[in-house]
């Protein structure tokens, strides 16, 4: 008879399964018999039953895929799209993870081994499967056409509209900065006069690249594409149509001391020039100088040339004021 | 009518005495007190404590903190939420946190790795290590019931990806 007062006092209350794995151990206990018509109370899930089970339903597994599949079998059949990858249908051995003591310890295997699942595979873009898919794409390509070269294109298709497209992994489509338009457009294309381009150019401010020549105009006010694209274009042709345009008032407004460039043509230096007399070309000279001074600013060669056209103009002797 | 102010003062001893009897707890004498020494900004996430008979198992991830991240661990949450001019980041990780909490929950003890979520174009794809401890018919309708519940709650394409071993052995890494 299994006495519990004969435990230690550690162990005071033994569980029911630890009571029945000891009757079940083969040991009989003090003054106890196999006696067919009182079995011992079987409670708890014995260890050996849960392993037997265990055994049972491994034996009953197939092997894993990789040792089942063909060699000549197609990759890409078996993987066809991105997947986490799976140890039993790859057939690599492959290892991954960072161990202090190589030469003890081998990395982890690929059974189990949460970070192969987790980096991302591209296992089904082997070479074969590109190569595929490149020749079922072939059929619908042509060659892009000889003449149409870059210049070409400038030529035909000067207007640029530049669109931006999103590719982002959430459940909708819908991206903030897809609605935004820009259109690029070569001043050269536009048919203008010197007050035509001038006005454009103060219209525009710096949305005009001096260096390129080229007007870059964004819309992003408007909540669909297709809107912006169409205020883009409108706000273009108004730009053009009103920089042709003269109002009364811009004759007032703009006046000598306005203009960006001297200009020799009605100035006061012409009119100071006049009284003396000279010969023509002597006076053009002198006007070619004096421009060129205004325009290009103060250095060796322009003021060589200012001292040469008014040493012509006011017939001094050549060394006068030389060096 | 204009009432005067009058001023009572008492020492600070005979307010509380006052504020004993009429049994109302006195307020803390006003003071700023001042670190002496430098504070021990100890960082103890991601650790495990070693035991003395060497006996908790560890996964690979629990035994590399979280400094290894990218260096020799990888990253559980795979999204272009945190990218230049990606969309919704805030959701992802809101998301994120019910798809690993509903997990844990209807797997009951039976991911032996963290809960993986990949999204890919408007699919999530959420792997992760499991243990065959049920039927496998079992487990089938638990892939079905989790794919169906969060498609519907997530509004988008919801794939589990599992891998299944038959022991928790498997993905231990070490002891300590």
């Amino acid at each position: 008879m299994l006495s519990l007062c004969f435990l230690p006092a550690r162990a005071a209350v033994p569980s029911a399964r630890l009571v029945c794995v000891r009757a079940a151990s083969g040991q009989p206990a003090a003054g106890r018999t196999d006696d067919p018509q009182f079995r011992p109370l079987d409670i708890g899930r014995r260890r050996e039953v849960v392993q037997q089970a265990r055994e049972r339903r491994r034996a009953t597994l197939p092997p894993p895929r990789h040792e089942r599949q063909p060699v000549n079998q197609q990759w890409g059949d078996v993987w066809p799209a991105p997947r986490t990858f799976h140890p039993d249908a790859v057939p690599l051995p492959l290892r991954q993870g960072f161990v202090k003591r190589p030469n003890a310890q081998a990395p982890p295997g690929k059974h189990a081994n949460a970070e192969l699942m987790k980096i991302a595979n591209f296992l089904h873009l082997t070479p074969p499967v590109i190569e595929r898919q490149c020749r079922a794409l072939a059929k619908f390509c042509t060659p892009w056409p000889e003449g149409l070269t870059d210049e070409r294109l400038d030529e035909l298709r000067p207007l640029e509209v530049i669109t931006q497209d999103f590719l982002h992994a959430s459940p909708t489509l819908r991206h903030p900065d897809a609605r935004v338009v820009s259109l690029k457009v070569p001043l050269s294309c536009l048919d203008l006069t010197e007050t035509d381009r001038d006005k454009l150019l103060r219209l525009v401010g710096d949305r005009h690249d001096p260096k390129t020549d080229v007007i870059t105009l964004t819309a992003d006010r408007c909540p669909l594409r297709r809107q912006n694209r169409d205020y883009a274009l409108y706000l273009l042709t108004v730009l053009y149509f009103e920089s042709c345009k003269r109002e009364p008032w811009e004759a007032e407004l703009r006046t000598v001391a306005d203009a960006e460039k001297f200009v020799w043509a009605g100035s006061a230096s012409e009119a100071a020039v006049a009284p003396l007399g000279a010969a023509a070309d002597v006076v053009n000279s002198y006007g070619e100088a004096v421009t060129r001074l205004h325009n290009e600013g103060e250095d060796e060669s322009t003021l060589a040339e200012y001292r040469k056209a008014v040493v012509a103009l006011l017939g001094l002797p050549e060394h006068v004021g030389a060096n | 009518m204009s009432f005067i102010e009058s001023t009572v003062t008492m020492s600070y001893g005979k307010v509380s005495r006052l504020l004993k009897v009429l049994r109302i707890a006195p307020p803390e004498p006003p003071c700023r007190p001042i670190h002496l020494t430098a504070a021990c900004s100890k960082v103890s996430s991601g650790r495990y404590k070693v035991t003395r008979s060497k006996n908790k198992p560890l996964t690979y991830e629990q035994a590399n903190p979280p400094h290894y991240l990218f260096v020799r661990k990888g990253f559980n949450s795979f999204n272009t939420s945190n990218l230049k001019d990606g969309v919704r980041p805030s959701e992802s990780a809101m998301e994120d946190m019910f798809i690993r909490k509903f997990i844990s929950g209807t797997w009951h003890n039976m991911f032996l790795s963290e809960v993986i979520i990949k999204r890919q174009l408007n699919m999530i794809r959420i792997s992760g290590i499991v243990v065959r401890n049920i039927l496998p018919r079992k487990m089938y309708f638990l892939i079905g019931y989790t794919e169906e519940m969060l498609t519907n709650w997530l509004q988008c394409p919801v794939k589990l990806e599992l891998q299944t071993t038959d022991s928790r052995e498997d993905v231990v890494f070490k002891y300590i």
